[in-house]
């Protein structure tokens, strides 16, 4: 049966240990959240997929958890290769995972040059009247990386707040910046993944 | 770092990274160390280009080599059989789904100072240049032999038994000449050296298959190369160990594996911190002491901005130089990789010529190698020990990886990961352990 093949989008995530970046897989995996950090809820979940509807077309977002790397040693470059988008995460409680936000933003300025950068102020819920990063610091960040931040939000994994208009608004912009190069995009550029041999055996006997 | 681990992994090359994610896959609690500060060790891919010249003391590249962080350039040059050992690996763990593929363009072997395309099929064999008229034919018969060989039914070994007689033996038997069992052992069976004559030829036959089914997967040739590098290979790796549960540490000295009665290891120290565990598994480098050197490898990393000459302009080639052709004990491999796999700057092509140590002057060994590439920007000749474990790690629970080979291809490091996963466990690794979870495939 032929299937009409929906384009993936790799999105990965990225930031400080702690900033609630496995939180905001969980809430797009399962929507779940639990408080305390538990390896086990995400154990052996590597990324997770999640068509979004925009302007007419189908996209499906792959979301890309960090597996926990970063919290002692630094996260594999091969992370962030084919990624199509990279949501950089700090905490809104916590200015100093907001001022190592360069840092991060180098590491996928390098490694994935095409990715388009969103930024995630997340733990929203937990902002009081001071809040340790505001506004004006977020718009000082984005003014000096050049614009090269695609879109702002402010999310609460605990409410779900902002979740879902981030990742929507996110696949809204893929399909715009992609449509072209999406149609473009030939084999030659790219390989190919290999798969289990079933499938070529199948694809033999189709030539017969 | 204080804390108690199933096992602990030292080193994150590519045999140590797939012990990582085969031990945490099968529910152990494991710390992954390295004492540098990126992945891969000796499997790693060297990026940008000025890492590679500062690592060999030349002067930074000039402009003409483009941007180095479109290098990625490895240091162990090796191609994937599409059939073989690594790519079950690949697929039962999920690791193929970090990774991209390009099947390698052309296979080529060497004859009297030529090269010549490696014939698989009967068509190519009746198509070489490699054999006179009535060889081919002989040839001609034995890769249908080859082909329509069974293990399991003996009619088709046509009155020879292959578990007792040896490859000479059918050798002979088809008649075939000197030559032709040259690149049959060495290009197609992908042997080093001439012991296989003497051995059952079963093997010599299943190296045979493996390299045609191989070929049958992805077309142009049996191998195939990760885009931007082997390095992305244990990378893939360490992800899988990370995702089912793997702590990883870099840039972090080990200054001892300390040993408990009987010998038997009990964690491994690093400044004042000890790591407790049951298990430790390691490269050589970590264990000087108890590793004994069985010979020596020389590498040579050539860039150059044309493919080889006579290999039709492929973008990716293997070239084997069986070792009668230059009366040595070991065959010379070429490699070519290309900036079409994301290892070089745009028009940019890595070769690399490699080969076991015989003689004291391992650069004049792989001269053949080179005197095929034609122009050579820039060289890069490495020679390195090549070591093994000194025991089977079975009584200290030290488990000990070998070095690296000089061979051109996967096979032999994932017969040494497996085994020493199945001294360190006890029990052959179960491929169905691995859940696929949601996200992994549809639905």
């Amino acid at each position: 049966m032929a299937t009409i093949r929906i384009p993936e989008q790799k999105v990965i995530l990225c930031g400080e240990y702690g900033v609630g970046k496995s939180s905001l897989f969980r809430r797009f995996t399962n929507n779940t959240f639990v408080t305390a950090t538990d390896r086990k809820s995400t154990l052996g979940l590597d990324h997770y997929e999640k068509t979004y509807h925009v302007c007419d077309r189908d996209v499906k977002l792959q979301l890309w958890d960090t597996g926990g790397m970063e919290r002692v040693a630094s996260i594999t470059s091969s992370y962030y290769k084919f990624a199509e988008a990279a949501i950089l995460v700090f905490s809104l409680d916590n200015s100093s995972s907001f001022n190592a936000l360069s840092q991060h933003l180098l590491d996928i300025v390098t490694y994935a040059e095409s990715a388009k950068i969103f930024l995630c102020g997340n733990k929203s819920d937990l902002v009081s009247d001071l809040p340790q990063v505001t506004d004006s610091e977020i718009e000082t960040f984005c003014e000096q990386c050049h614009n090269l931040i695609s879109g702002i939000y402010k999310t609460s994994c605990k409410t779900t707040s902002g979740l879902d208009d981030m990742f929507t608004d996110i696949a809204f912009q893929l399909v715009h910046s992609n449509r072209s190069r999406l149609e473009l995009q030939s084999m030659e550029k790219h390989g190919f993944k290999i798969s289990p041999s079933e499938d070529s055996q199948d694809e033999e006997s189709c030539l017969c | 770092m204080d804390e108690e681990y199933d096992a602990i992994v030292l080193g994150t090359g590519l045999k140590e990274c797939i012990l990582s994610g085969m031990l945490s896959v099968s529910g152990k609690k494991v710390l992954h160390v390295d004492r540098n500060k990126y992945y891969g060790g000796e499997s790693a891919s060297i990026c940008p280009l000025e890492d590679l010249f500062t690592k060999f003391n030349a002067p930074n590249p000039d402009e003409t080599y483009g941007r180095g962080r479109d290098w990625n350039v490895d240091l162990i040059p090796k191609f994937l059989m599409a059939n073989g050992s690594l790519v079950k690996l690949l697929i039962h763990t999920g690791v193929t789904r970090y990774l991209e593929f390009k099947s390698v363009e052309g296979s080529y072997v060497y004859k009297g100072g030529k090269i010549s395309k490696v014939p698989v099929d009967q068509k190519e064999a009746l198509a070489s240049d490699l054999m006179g008229m009535f060889e081919k034919r002989r040839f001609r018969n034995f890769l249908i032999y080859v082909q329509d060989f069974q293990d399991q039914d003996p009619r088709t070994w046509k009155d020879f038994d292959p578990n007792i007689a040896n490859m000479q033996g059918l050798y002979d038997k088809f008649g075939l000449d000197r030559n032709t069992q040259d690149f049959t052992g060495h290009a197609l069976a992908l042997y080093r050296d001439d012991d296989y004559l003497n051995r059952p030829a079963i093997e010599t036959i299943n190296r045979i298959k493996l390299y045609s089914d191989s070929l049958a997967r992805y077309g142009k040739s049996p191998y195939l190369y990760p885009m931007y590098g082997l390095g992305e290979l244990p990378q893939g790796f360490a992800r899988l160990s990370a995702i089912y549960g793997g702590t990883y540490m870099l840039d972090k000295a080990i200054d001892e594996i300390v040993f408990g009665e009987g010998g038997r290891v009990i964690g491994v120290r690093s400044g004042d911190e000890v790591a407790k565990c049951k298990q430790v598994f390691c490269d050589p480098s970590y264990v000087p002491d108890r590793v004994r050197k069985k010979g020596k490898v020389v590498r040579c990393i050539c860039l150059m901005d044309h493919p080889i000459p006579n290999t039709k302009d492929a973008l990716s080639t293997q070239i084997i130089i069986p070792q009668k052709q230059v009366n040595r004990n070991s065959d010379i491999y070429v490699s070519l990789v290309s900036h079409t796999h994301q290892v070089a700057a745009k028009g940019w092509f890595v070769a690399m010529v490699s080969t076991t140590v015989e003689t004291e002057n391992p650069e004049a060994e792989i001269k053949p190698g080179l005197d095929l590439l034609g122009p050579i920007r820039q060289k890069f000749v490495s020679v390195s020990d090549y070591y093994e474990p000194t025991d089977d790690g079975i009584n200290s629970q030290l488990f000990i990886s070998q070095s690296y080979d000089a061979t051109s291809h996967f096979e032999t490091t994932c017969q040494d990961v497996l085994d020493i996963f199945k001294r360190g466990t006890g029990e052959e690794f179960d491929f169905s352990k691995i859940k696929h979870e949601l996200g992994d495939e549809e639905q």
